[in-house]
C-alpha cells in the first residue's frame, strides 16, 4: 500500500520535474514567455494587462479547468495501476527484432562508414517523423471511428484550454495511447538497431528527445491555452501553431475535424484536413452538448463514454449481423433460416 | 598515570570481550561450529570440515594452468602430469594455481597440506554428455578433452577453434562441483535414511552425517568462510589475488590466506562477478542459506532430524541450488554475448580481407566458455529437457568455422569429423537465441554483455511510452 502511495506521489511530482514532460515547469515558463512576448510585442498589449490575460481566472478557474485537474489526479492512479498489464517497449522491441532477423537472417548493417553524427541525426529525425505521423495518425482515427469518438470527446468537452487540458484523456484513450507509443518506440528501436547497430543513438538535450525538447520549449504548452499565436502561413504549412491547434478545438462547424497534427502540419496538408489559423478570431471551445455542466462531471468523464461506446456497439451488431443474414440470404436452399 | 575508574574498566573489559566473541569468527561466519555428535572422544573442538572440496579446487585450478602448457606436439609427460591433477591421487602434487603472488601470500604450497588422495574425475557427474561429440560420460568427457589439451599449442586447437584451458575448467566446475553439490549432497544427501544427524559420518568423525553432507556442498561452492561480511567485489578480488584483498581474506590475521576457509574459486568467483554489477546477489543468499542451513543442523545437537527440519533445510538446499543454476545460467549468457561480438568482429575482418587469426583465437576462447559453462547447467539437479536440447543445438558441438564448418562427431581413433553448417550471420543469431533462451528459461538478470543492450538503451533514452496526455 505505502509503495502504491508512494509511486503514486513520486509519478504526480515528475509530471512538473521531468523534461521529458510536456508539463515540466521548465516548459511552463517558457510557455508563459512566449506568450508575454506574443502579448506585448505582436499584440501591443500592456506588460501587467497581459500577465493578467494569462493567468485569467476565468480561465484558469473555470468548471471545466477543474475538471482537468481533478482527471489529472485521478489518471494518474489508474494508469498506475493499469501500467504492469501493459506490453513494454523492450519487449516488443525484441520481438521486432529476432522477427527481423528472421527475416534478414545476413542482417546487413547499412551506413557502417557514415559519421556517428550522422547515424545519431538519422535515428532522431527518423523517430520523430514516425512518432509525430503515429500522433497524427492515431488522433485521426479517435474523431473518424465512432466508437473511438466516444472516448476521445471527452478532450473536446473542455470549454477552456489550460496546458492541464492535455491530462484531460479517458483512461480506454491513455491505453490506446500508451500502446501507439509502445509500438512507435519498439518500431523505431528494433529497426535501426537491426540495421545500424548500436551505433543508433538519440540527439538528446538535458536527457531528452531533442525534438521534443525544442518543441515544448517553443510553446508547446500553448496549444492548449487561450492564447492564440499563430505563424505565417507557409509556415503554419509545415509546423502546427498553437492557433490551429485551438482551431481543432472550436465548436465552429468549420473547423471540426481539422488539424490533428502535433508537431508537424504536414500530414494534414496530406490527408486533407489542413486548416489555417484564422486571425484574431475569437474561438469558442467545447462541444455542442445540451447539459455542459454533465460533461464536465466525474461521471460524465468516466462513466459516460463507456454507455456511448456501448450504443456504438450496438450499433455495429446490428448493422453486421443484418449484413450476416443479407449473405446467407443470398445463398440457395438456405432461404429458410433467415426471416424477414 | 592518570587512574582508571573501576567502572570504567569492568564496561572496558565487558566490551573487549564481547568484541573478541563477536569479532572474526563471529556471527555470520562459516566456521566454529561446536562438536554435536554424541560420546565423541576425539580433540576436535569444531565441526565444519571441507577440506577434500577445497583440494578439489586447488586440483581445478592447477588443471587449467597444466592444460595451457602443451606446444602443439604429442607431449605423453605433460598428459600424465594432466591426469595426475584429474585422475591421480599422489602425494607430493604442488598446487599451480593460487599461488602466493606479491603480497597475498598464500598458506599452502601442496594438495596434500589442505587434503590427501583426492581427485576430480572420481567425483565427476557419471551420466551421458549429450553437448558433446562422441556419446561420452563425464569422467571420459574431461579424460579425452586433456588428452587433447595436451598435444595443442597453449592448450588451444585452431583447426577446431577448441579452447581446451576454458573447456575443461568449465565443463569441471559444472561436472565436479556443481553436480556433486547441488545432484548429490543437496539432493539425496538430505534424505531421513542417507548419512544421518544422530550419527557420525563415519567412525571416529568429529561431525555428523548431515553436517558434513551440508559441509562439503558448502565446500563446492568455493567462497570464504567470512563471505556475510564482505561484499561481491571483496570476493571477486581475493580470486584476482588482488593485493588490496589481502587484508579481507585474511580472516584471522596470521598473515597468509588459508585455502581451506579465506580463499575464493570457481562458482563463488562467478557470482561475486555478476553481483558486483548491482543487479543481483547471488553470492550473499547462496552463502546465507549455507549458513542458515548449518545453523539449523547445529541445532538438532547431534539428534536425527525430524521431518519439519529436514523439510526446512531441504528449502534452504533448493535457494542454493535454484540460485547456483542462474550463476551458471549467467555465465552462459554472458560468453553467448561475447561470443556474439566476437563473431560481429571476425564477419567484418573477413569482409575487409584482414588478418583474423587474433579474432578467430578471442572467439574460440569465450566459445569454449561459453560450451564449458552450458555443459554445465546440465550437470545439476533437474533434467533440463528440451532448453538442454535447444542449449546444445543452438551452441553446437564447435564454433563456426570460418569455411561454415562445424564438429559433427568423434570418429573410432579419437579424430574430429565436420560437416557443412551454418552461416556466422545465422551463428550470430544462435548467440542472440542463446540469451533469449536464458531470460526465458533461467530469468537471469545480471544479463552481463548482453549483445541487444543497445535495444535497452535506446529505450531507456526515449523513456516509457506510458502517459495518459493528450495530444
Amino acid at each position: 500500500m505505502f509503495e502504491i502511495v508512494f509511486d503514486y506521489w513520486s509519478d504526480v511530482t515528475t509530471s512538473f520535474w521531468d523534461p521529458k514532460k510536456r508539463v515540466f515547469v521548465g516548459y511552463l515558463f517558457s510557455a508563459f514567455f512566449v506568450a508575454l512576448l506574443w502579448l506585448v510585442c505582436i499584440k501591443q498589449e500592456k506588460l501587467f494587462a497581459s500577465i493578467k490575460s494569462i493567468f485569467s481566472k476565468r480561465v484558469w478557474f473555470s468548471k471545466s479547468s477543474k475538471t482537468d485537474y481533478k482527471v489529472f489526479f485521478i489518471n494518474k492512479l489508474l494508469l498506475l495501476l493499469i501500467s504492469p498489464f501493459l506490453i513494454a517497449q523492450l519487449a516488443l522491441a525484441t520481438i521486432i527484432f529476432y522477427g527481423l532477423y528472421d527475416a534478414f537472417p545476413s542482417r546487413p548493417i547499412v551506413l557502417e562508414k557514415s559519421p556517428a553524427w550522422a547515424v545519431v541525426t538519422l535515428f532522431t529525425v527518423g523517430y520523430f517523423l514516425l512518432d509525430d505521423f503515429a500522433r497524427f495518425y492515431v488522433h485521426r482515427l479517435m474523431h473518424c471511428w465512432p466508437l473511438l469518438w466516444s472516448f476521445h470527446k471527452v478532450h473536446h468537452t473542455a470549454e477552456t484550454l489550460t496546458p492541464m487540458t492535455v491530462f484531460r484523456t479517458h483512461p480506454v484513450e491513455s491505453v490506446i495511447f500508451s500502446l501507439r507509443s509502445t509500438v512507435v518506440q519498439a518500431v523505431a528501436i528494433s529497426g535501426f538497431i537491426f540495421f545500424m547497430g548500436d551505433r543508433a543513438d538519440l540527439l538528446t538535450v538535458l536527457g531528452v528527445n531533442a525534438f521534443v525538447f525544442g518543441f515544448n520549449l517553443i510553446g508547446s504548452n500553448l496549444r492548449h491555452s487561450h492564447i492564440g499565436i499563430y505563424y505565417w502561413r507557409p509556415v503554419e504549412k509545415i509546423f502546427v501553431s498553437p492557433a490551429q491547434h485551438q482551431i481543432h478545438h472550436s465548436l465552429d462547424k468549420r473547423h471540426w475535424n481539422k488539424n490533428y497534427g502535433v508537431v508537424l502540419a504536414v500530414w494534414d496538408w496530406l490527408f486533407g484536413s489542413h486548416h489555417h489559423s484564422e486571425k484574431d478570431k475569437c474561438l469558442v471551445f467545447g462541444l455542442d452538448s445540451k447539459d455542459k455542466d454533465a460533461a464536465h462531471s466525474l461521471r460524465g468523464v468516466y462513466i459516460a463514454p463507456f454507455y456511448e461506446s456501448f450504443t456504438v456497439l450496438k450499433k455495429y451488431s446490428v448493422a453486421i449481423s443484418k449484413k450476416i443474414a443479407g449473405f446467407y440470404k443470398g445463398l440457395p436452399g438456405l432461404q429458410w433460416a433467415t426471416k424477414d | 598515570m592518570k587512574k582508571v575508574h573501576p567502572i570504567v574498566a569492568i564496561v572496558f573489559a565487558g566490551v573487549s570481550t564481547v568484541a573478541v566473541a563477536g569479532g572474526d569468527h563471529g556471527k555470520n561466519v562459516y566456521a566454529n561450529f561446536p562438536v554435536t555428535v554424541k560420546n565423541y572422544t576425539g580433540d576436535k573442538k569444531t565441526s565444519e570440515s571441507y577440506s577434500g572440496q577445497i583440494a578439489r579446487h586447488a586440483l581445478h585450478n592447477s588443471l587449467k594452468k597444466l592444460a595451457g602448457k602443451g606446444n602443439g606436439e604429442a607431449n605423453p609427460e605433460l598428459e600424465a602430469q594432466i591426469m595426475a591433477y584429474l585422475e591421480g591421487k599422489e602425494s607430493g602434487r604442488a598446487i599451480i594455481n593460487p599461488k602466493t603472488k606479491g603480497k597475498f601470500v598464500v598458506k599452502q604450497t601442496t594438495i596434500d597440506e589442505i587434503s590427501k588422495k583426492k581427485n576430480l574425475l572420481g567425483k565427476t557427474y557419471k551420466g551421458s554428455i549429450q553437448g558433446w561429440p562422441g556419446n561420452m560420460t563425464g569422467p571420459e568427457v574431461l579424460k579425452f578433452m586433456a588428452k587433447k589439451a595436451s598435444a595443442a599449442n597453449g592448450g588451444y586447437d585452431p583447426l577446431t577453434g577448441y579452447d581446451y584451458v576454458q573447456l575443461i575448467s568449465k565443463f569441471t566446475m559444472g561436472a565436479v562441483f556443481y553436480n556433486q553439490a547441488v545432484d548429490n549432497y543437496l539432493d539425496e544427501g538430505l534424505s531421513a535414511e542417507k548419512k544421518p544427524n544422530n550419527k557420525p559420518y563415519k567412525e571416529g568423525a568429529a561431525y555428523t552425517g548431515k553436517e558434513h553432507v551440508w559441509d562439503e556442498a558448502f565446500g563446492y561452492f568455493g567462497t570464504p568462510a567470512h563471505t556475510l561480511k564482505l561484499t561481491a567485489k571483496d570476493v571477486y578480488n581475493i580470486t584476482k589475488q588482488k593485493e588490496e584483498a589481502f587484508d579481507k581474506a585474511d580472516l584471522n590475521h596470521d598473515g597468509v590466506v588459508d585455502l581451506k576457509t579465506e580463499m575464493a574459486f570457481a562458482h563463488a568467483y562467478y557470482a561475486a562477478g555478476f553481483d558486483k554489477g548491482g543487479k543481483t546477489d547471488y553470492l550473499h543468499t547462496i552463502t546465507q542459506a549455507f549458513y542458515d542451513g548449518r545453523k539449523l543442523i547445529k541445532k538438532a545437537n547431534g539428534k536425527k532430524l525430524s521431518d519439519k527440519q529436514r523439510t526446512k533445510l531441504q528449502g534452504y538446499a533448493a535457494t542454493i541450488a535454484k540460485n547456483w543454476e542462474k550463476v551458471i545460467a549467467e555465465a552462459v549468457f554472458k560468453y553467448a554475448g561475447s561470443t556474439y561480438k566476437d563473431l560481429q568482429k571476425l564477419k567484418a575482418t573477413v569482409e575487409s580481407n584482414g588478418d583474423a587469426s587474433a579474432i578467430f583465437r578471442k572467439y574460440s576462447k569465450h566459445w569454449g566458455e561459453l560450451k564449458g559453462f552450458s555443459l554445465a547447467l546440465q550437470t545439476g539437479q533437474k533434467n533440463l529437457g528440451e532448453t538442454a536440447v535447444k542449449l546444445n543445438r543452438l551452441v553446437g558441438f564447435s564454433p563456426v568455422l570460418l569455411g561454415n564448418t562445424q564438429i559433427s562427431g568423434i570418429d573410432s581413433d579419437g579424430s574430429y569429423t565436420q560437416k557443412s553448417s551454418i552461416s556466422i550471420e545465422e551463428y550470430m543469431l544462435h548467440m542472440l537465441k542463446v540469451q533469449k533462451l536464458m531470460v526465458d528459461d533461467f530469468n537471469v538478470k545480471a544479463r552481463s554483455n548482453d549483445a541487444l543492450s543497445g535495444l535497452g538503451d535506446l529505450a531507456k533514452k526515449l523513456g516509457s511510452g506510458k502517459s495518459a496526455e493528450n495530444d
